[in-house]
């Protein structure tokens, strides 16, 4: 046998060879002066090591005294859920409540806010017929990613989060079952003439489309150009350019346009998100208007509320309802009926006509521009704006603590985070869009834009985490990095409200953070060899 | 403590027996400190470990093989909770591996590392310890301090049973240049350290 070398030496003497291997060594100790010397001083500094660690040069802490009994509660743990407590109560109280009970009050009351938001399942609906193929390939896509990734990190919890988390996006895009229905692809236009009745859904692509005969379900359309004569039973679900009803709708409009316009008929209720709305003259709803939108004008009759965010609104109909507005300007007409209580809220005193019939006295806030300091509201609002922003980065702690230390470690190299987060703060829309774009991928874009948003927001936890850390050191455990969080999140909500520096702050926080989140991720996902190959 | 000893206390203990609880924490306590002080970065980290560990203890209790030495038992759950500590906050930076082919394998000069032991002091070596990446930190606590097979390494760490020897054998060789650079960049250290 030839030398062996230092490996095959620690091995040896912790009794990891086999026995032949072991025989071999000793024998070619016996004959070997230099291999004996070196096993012994290897076997030496196993000694030394033992000595060196065993040492027992520091006394037991007083207050280690004690066994600790099972009854004490973690301090960290008692402090993050307080915190957490806290965060729930400021989120709920502060954001969600007012919203739901502002959409309750507008007559919004069919399911939750979210699934109305979602357009109450009719929406994706559609999906089902129109593209069948799209679940299919979201799902075969995620899975390649689910394979790709747990080749490399099987155990990682970022890998089961980030398959969880594909699961749950197909689960969004992909549609509940449905009935059957029609597909019609224009050439490149499409009309259903009058007389003509489809007894399904209709699925419409196509530049312009046009519908004259009748729809007995639901008309889905993806078009420039939409206008319905016609008469549709279930709900018009639109994304172009332009839509028109002239017709009636039995169900529900629900848009995303760049102008609607009803001249007709809709039963039940109108979710618009268009630059332009218009309800015609002639035009009735009778269920409620919800929506954001650029300028709207209200000339027919709404029979249920209105809440609307708008640039420009004008009234010049009648409401059956409440009116709860919020926008730049408002005009309210000589002709405008508004049988309910009316609410606005803007930075501009509303034109509100004399002749007008209001069925109480309006009830207008005027904002200022710019935060008012000298409100209580004002810090409230600060306060309830950094419990949200702590509860999140608990989640974080808690569901993903080494993305979020990692995260929060990247944010320290300051150049590379700040190089990778204006590079993914402008491509990440833009791709998203083009993808949403595409029809196949409107569902991944979509969900890309919601990851997209998540970041942004995640980005102030890494900062502020950091901001903690250096004001309170880097102490191990759940409860002191709750600690850091909380105090280095506080410091960033004071520095984003200063006046004139706020806003900056604010911009570089969210790239800094962004970096430092692609920065762990990038760590974590990428491909590297494995420490096993040696073996 | 004999084994019956140590038995009669562990039933008392599973019984609710205060007493016995604190005379088993009294028995152990230190050597756990000594360990969470070995592989954690600072004494307060060490301290707040130490009593953490003695919480699961208690509650895991229950499921400690009476077949297998306590102190064993002890000593896993106390690496474990260090190891999942040091995750949290590094779990990249030490499991980079594109230094194994730096590996040395060749033949060393046994003088060169008789002479690291002669010269340096235990103080010296833990020192030294302290700046070895997380993981080569832990492999030599686990297997010189708390005596663990390479089997409970293996699993305690994360990584295969076949490469714990090269993950010792590593540790050792950053050891010796952490130790060598303690004295290189602290020469007053050693009328200190030769006093320990």
């Amino acid at each position: 046998m030839s030398h062996f070398d230092e490996m095959t030496a620690l091995l040896y003497l912790d009794g990891q060879l086999d026995a032949s291997h072991a025989e071999d060594v000793k024998k070619h100790v016996n004959d070997c002066p230099a291999c004996a010397a070196m096993l012994h001083a290897i076997a030496h500094e196993g000694v030394w090591l033992r000595d060196a660690l065993a040492a027992d040069e520091e006394t037991i802490p007083a207050q280690l005294a004690g066994a600790p009994e099972r009854e004490s509660f973690p301090l960290g743990w008692a402090a993050a859920f307080a915190f957490g407590c806290g965060g729930a109560y400021t989120l709920w109280a502060g954001l969600i409540a007012p919203w739901q009970a502002q959409a309750s009050e507008a007559g919004f009351t069919q399911g939750n806010l979210l699934t109305m938001l979602f357009f109450s399942g009719a929406f994706w609906r559609g999906w089902d017929a129109m593209l069948t193929g799209m679940g299919v390939v979201a799902g075969a896509i995620l899975a390649a990613v689910a394979a790709w990734l747990l080749r490399r990190r099987w155990k990682w919890l970022t890998t089961a989060a980030v398959v969880v988390m594909g699961c749950a996006l197909v689960m969004l895009a992909t549609p509940s079952p449905a009935g059957a229905a029609q597909v019609q692809h224009g050439d490149p236009d499409f009309t259903l003439p009058a007389g003509q009745t489809v007894e399904t859904d209709l699925i419409v692509f196509g530049n312009y489309v046009r519908i004259d005969g009748d729809v007995n379900g639901d008309l889905i359309t993806f078009s420039q150009n939409v206008t319905v004569n016609g008469q549709v039973k279930g709900d018009v679900i639109c994304f172009a350019r332009e839509l028109t009803v002239n017709g009636a709708v039995g169900g529900n409009v629900r848009t995303w346009s760049q102008s609607l316009t009803i001249e007709g008929t809709v039963e039940k209720n109108v979710t618009d998100f268009s630059r332009q709305f218009v309800l015609e003259n002639k035009g009735t709803v009778n269920g409620s208007i919800m929506g954001a939108t650029g300028d709207a004008v209200l000339d027919g009759t709404l029979g249920g509320d209105l809440l609307s965010a708008a640039g420009t609104m004008e009234i010049q109909g009648s409401l059956g309802r409440n009116a709860n507005i919020r926008a730049e300007r408002l005009t309210i007409g000589p002709t405008a009926v508004i049988a309910g209580a009316t609410k606005y809220r803007g930075r501009e005193t509303p034109k509100i006509s004399p002749q007008a019939k209001l069925g109480s006295p309006p009830e207008i806030t005027i904002e200022k521009r710019g935060p008012d300091y000298t409100r209580f509201r004002y810090y409230w609002h600060r306060i309830e704006l950094w419990g949200a922003a702590f509860l999140f980065g608990l989640a974080w702690i808690l569901l993903l603590p080494a993305v979020f230390f990692d995260a929060t470690n990247a944010c320290k190299r300051i150049g590379r985070s700040l190089g990778f987060g204006v590079l993914f703060l402008i491509v990440t829309p833009i791709i998203a869009g083009i993808v949403c774009i595409t029809i196949v991928g409107l569902g991944i874009g979509l969900a890309t834009l919601l990851l997209y948003l998540i970041a942004l927001y995640s980005a102030q936890i890494f900062v502020g985490s950091w901001v903690g850390e250096m004001l309170l050191g880097s102490r191990y455990g759940v409860g002191a990095a709750t600690a850091r969080l909380a105090l280095g999140l506080a410091v960033l909500r004071v520095l984003i409200s200063l006046p004139y520096a706020g806003g900056w702050i604010l911009l570089f926080v969210t790239i800094l953070g962004l970096g430092g989140l692609i920065l762990a991720l990038h760590k974590r996902l990428r491909p590297h060899a494995t420490a096993v190959a040696v073996a | 403590m004999s084994t019956a000893a140590l038995a009669k206390l562990l039933a008392e203990v599973r019984a609710g027996d205060a007493n016995a609880w604190g005379e088993l924490y009294r028995q152990h306590a230190a050597a756990i400190f000594r360990l969470c002080r070995r592989v954690l970065p600072t004494r307060e980290d060490a301290e707040d470990a130490t009593t953490e560990i003695f919480m699961k203890v208690r509650q895991k209790l229950g499921s400690y093989d009476a077949s297998r030495p306590f102190t064993a038992w002890l000593y896993k759950v106390a690496s474990n909770h260090c190891w999942d500590l040091l995750r949290r906050r590094r779990i990249r930076q030490d499991l980079e591996t594109g230094e194994l082919e730096d590996m040395p394998l060749q033949h060393p000069d046994p003088s060169q590392i008789e002479r690291l032991q002669t010269l340096h002091s235990g103080r010296e070596v833990r020192a030294g310890l302290a700046r070895l990446p997380d993981r080569s930190r832990m492999a030599l606590v686990l297997r010189y301090y708390a005596e663990m097979s390479y089997d409970e390494i293996a699993e305690t760490l994360g990584v295969r049973r076949a490469f714990v020897g090269v993950l010792l054998l590593r540790a050792r060789h950053q050891l010796r240049d952490a130790v060598a650079a303690t004295r290189a960049a602290a020469p007053k250290t050693l009328s200190a350290g030769a006093q320990s």
